[in-house]
């Protein structure tokens, strides 16, 4: 019954859309409640769905759209955890969204707009087609766009929206091409399709990797890469997402932490089979993954603004992701299971962490950790709430992010195993930095005393009530759920079969396909197995590395044992420490070189081709016919006489040619 | 009978000394009258033949063609006068406003 009403995920927050946008202007707190009670339907439609269909089937309408195409929903294991997460995110940060923008005169164009996001979202991870899924990819991208703009008057947002906008373009068109070259190869293959199929569903497209040649495969692999690495802020493309934070932070929370930006990552495990097929393509993600999820916590280290500290933690954590899915080359299908399973617990912890800022800085009226210290007296539950979001995040045992952590390292120490040990020791080193700068700011925030005059008050209840309920789900949902949850999404790519092991051989994966196939095996036979797999240490490692992470950070940061004052650590005039704080100079290597350097440069000549070369050729030709022209008008003299005299003249020359003529004829000449 | 030719020969004097008017003189008046002749050389020719010829057609054409140079004459010298309120005279060469 309510995968009948699946269209609905997507209509209700529409209809919000067009609500708020037209009514919202006259409705108390901008009609937040429309939106609010829209997304609620799409998680109870969404939740009525997996009671249906769970464990073991899928749900699929299409209809016939235009040309070769359609549009269709596709409810398998993969979107429907996607589905519920977003769903309910969005809702519990539409309902802190009424407090938090109570008083904005923009709050109607926000609920507006973030309506129309949450239906993007909902749109983008049920579409059946690629087609279908890149239209709401550009949705959700546009309704980023403008919500990071929110506050347009301000030069720094407007800029900073500018930049989203452009940046994750890059990757667009990366993507767009990718859709291309696949879908030319699709129609290569001179497929026949049996009614209601269409080339780029899904399903289809699953059913026909093995015909497509590697090396277009790779191209393919990479272009989507492409894609996920500008919507995920994954490096080099990462340089958008901090400066994203401009925006409101429940935008923050919704998209630039919970939602939007797993959408690369959601697309990468929605094509899991074509990057396991692409020689090189899970190479490609994890690299990038783990050289993301490094590099973004050493930033993370040394911002002062909340909001930047978390954004490096989202980029950091989004390489994780990218990294599990990347190292799936050595762990098979399993990688999606992992790799999804952090997604959805970071969307938990993450969107609580952001709330719990956007709750201190709604109150301290600041983002600059420097000025916060002792929050905690006066904000009990928003110490409390992200004290289990910050445990969360940094994975200590037993909370959300140890388990889907974890995992990650732990498949990332077999594809170390059987393949190379770069990207466990970049995942390693990255999990320490981030339970370091996690309590750095935590500390900083709640702990010791006031570094400046700031209000003291806690959030209402309806900021509050979201943080709890999130707080519960980034505690609990890792312990619930990890089993089921792996079972679950690893039955995903089930309902299309398709053979892994066919695909790893194009991939050239055969060497480490039996290694994966144990790993799987181990995975869901018993716990006992997996552990005698993995040496002791390295299972014990993460636990080591986190609360080592915590500990360094209260060495240096809570007030009550205090060893080290973060300053005199190094000196002022250490290059490194310098190099981190200018964030590698990446603002001066992408605006000083890139943008002035090349792209200004670029620019100068193509204006001087333009100018001399372009314009001066057609205004030598119109310079031309002016000259020219200006002769030839002087026969129109305006004089009638001269005009009387033309004529009969032509009269008089034609009279006489015709009688020439004649007389030619006569004579016998013609 | 009056010959033929005769008719033609005073048409064709009248159509030439119109035609000479029209391309030597410069005030207005004088263009229309150069032009009526032209005209009525015209008239003179169709009502000759339509004499020769048993029907009436030239001389109902001819009665068309005066009536015609009527309305000509009227549009004519109404666009004359006024000429000649904006610029004071009706010399066409100098009235060359719209020349380049």
């Amino acid at each position: 019954m309510y995968s009948e009403l699946a269209y609905l995920i997507v209509g209700l927050p529409v209809l919000a859309f067009v609500l708020c946008l037209f009514f919202g202007w006259n409705l108390p707190r901008g009609g937040g409640f429309i939106t609010v009670l829209a997304t609620l339907g799409a998680f109870i439609i969404s939740l009525g769905i997996f009671q249906e269909i769970y464990p073991g089937e899928i749900v699929h309408q299409s209809m016939h759209w235009f040309g070769e195409f359609n549009v269709g929903i596709l409810i398998d294991p993969l979107s429907l955890v996607m589905l519920l997460m977003v769903s309910l995110v969005v809702t519990l940060i539409h309902i802190y969204g009424n407090g938090y923008m109570n008083g904005d005169p923009g709050a109607a164009r926000y609920f507006a707009e973030a309506a129309l996001f949450s239906a993007a979202m909902l749109g983008l991870v049920y579409a059946d087609n690629l087609l279908q899924l890149f239209i709401f990819w550009e949705l959700v991208g546009l309704c980023s766009y403008l919500l990071i703009g929110f506050w347009y008057r301000k030069p720094s947002a407007a800029a900073a929206a500018k930049k989203a906008f452009l940046t994750t373009r890059v990757g667009d068109v990366m993507f767009l091409a990718a859709i291309i070259i696949l879908y030319n190869n699709l129609v290569n293959l001179n497929i026949t399709l049996n009614p209601g199929e269409y080339l780029l569903q899904f399903p289809v497209i699953y059913a026909h990797i093995g015909q497509i040649p590697p090396d277009q495969l790779t191209l393919i692999a990479l272009g989507l890469l492409g894609g996920a690495v500008g919507k995920s802020g994954q490096f080099p493309l990462h340089v958008w997402l901090p400066d994203a934070m401009e925006g409101p932070t429940t935008v923050s929370a919704m998209i630039h932490a919970a939602t939007m930006v797993t959408a690369g990552v959601f697309l990468v495990a929605r094509m899991f089979p074509l990057f396991y097929a692409a020689p090189h393509g899970l190479t490609a993600v994890a690299a990038v993954g783990a050289f993301t999820a490094l590099f973004a916590a050493t930033m993370g280290l040394t911002a002062f603004d909340i909001k930047r500290v978390l954004a490096f933690s989202t980029v950091s954590q989004l390489g994780f992701m990218m990294a599990g899915l990347g190292v799936g080359a050595a762990v098979g299908a399993l990688a999606v299971g992992v790799s999804m399973f952090h997604l959805i617990g970071h969307s938990f912890f993450k969107a609580l962490l952001f709330l719990c800022a956007g709750s201190v800085i709604h109150a301290v009226n600041t983002n600059d950790l420097r000025e916060m210290g002792g929050v905690g007296r006066y904000m009990k539950w928003t110490m409390y709430t992200m004290l289990i979001g910050s445990l969360s995040l940094a994975g200590f045992p037993f909370f959300t992010g140890f388990y889907s952590k974890d995992e990650i390292i732990m498949i990332a120490y077999e594809y170390g195993v059987a393949i190379n040990f770069l990207p466990y020791i970049f995942l390693i080193l990255a999990a320490t930095l981030t339970a370091i700068y996690t309590f750095r700011m935590w500390f900083s925030v709640f702990t010791g005393k006031e570094r400046s005059n700031y209000g003291k008050h806690e959030s209402p209840w309806v900021m509050l009530g979201p943080l709890v309920i999130l707080a519960v789900f980034a505690f609990a949902f890792g312990m619930a759920s990890q089993h089921a949850f792996y079972d679950y999404l690893d039955s995903n790519f089930d309902h299309y079969e398709v053979d892994f092991g066919e695909l790893g051989i194009i991939g050239g994966h055969a060497l480490v396909e039996e290694h994966g196939a144990a790993a799987q095996a181990g995975e869901h036979t018993a716990e006992a197995e997996e552990s005698h797999a993995l040496p002791i240490h390295i299972q014990i490692l993460p636990y080591i590395v986190a609360i080592g992470g915590i500990l360094i950070a209260a060495l240096f940061y809570w007030d009550r044992i205090k060893r080290f004052e973060p300053d005199q650590v190094t000196g002022d005039n250490d290059p490194i420490r310098k190099m981190l704080l200018k964030g590698y100079y990446q603002h001066e290597i992408m605006t000083g070189w890139i943008s002035e350097g090349i792209v200004y440069g670029t620019a100068i000549l193509a204006n001087i081709i333009d100018i001399k070369i372009v314009d001066g050729w057609l205004n030598w030709l119109s310079a031309w016919v002016m000259g020219f022209a200006g002769h030839v008008r002087k026969v129109q003299t305006g004089v009638v006489q001269n005009y009387v005299a033309a004529l009969m003249l032509g009269i008089v020359v034609l009279v006489i040619a015709i009688a020439a003529i004649r007389l030619a004829m006569e004579v016998g000449l013609i | 009978m009056i010959p033929l030719e005769l008719y033609i020969l005073l048409a064709s004097i009248m159509f030439t000394i119109g035609l000479y008017g029209l391309v030597t003189q410069k005030n207005g008046v004088k263009l229309m009258m150069c032009i009526e002749l032209l005209l009525n050389s015209a008239n003179i020719n169709l009502v000759a033949f339509s004499a020769y010829q048993p029907n009436m057609n030239g001389q109902v054409f001819a009665l068309f063609s005066i009536a015609l140079a009527a309305a000509e004459a009227g549009v004519g010298f109404a666009i004359l006068i006024a000429l000649y309120r904006l610029y004071g005279t009706i010399d066409l060469d100098n009235i060359s406003a719209m020349r380049w």
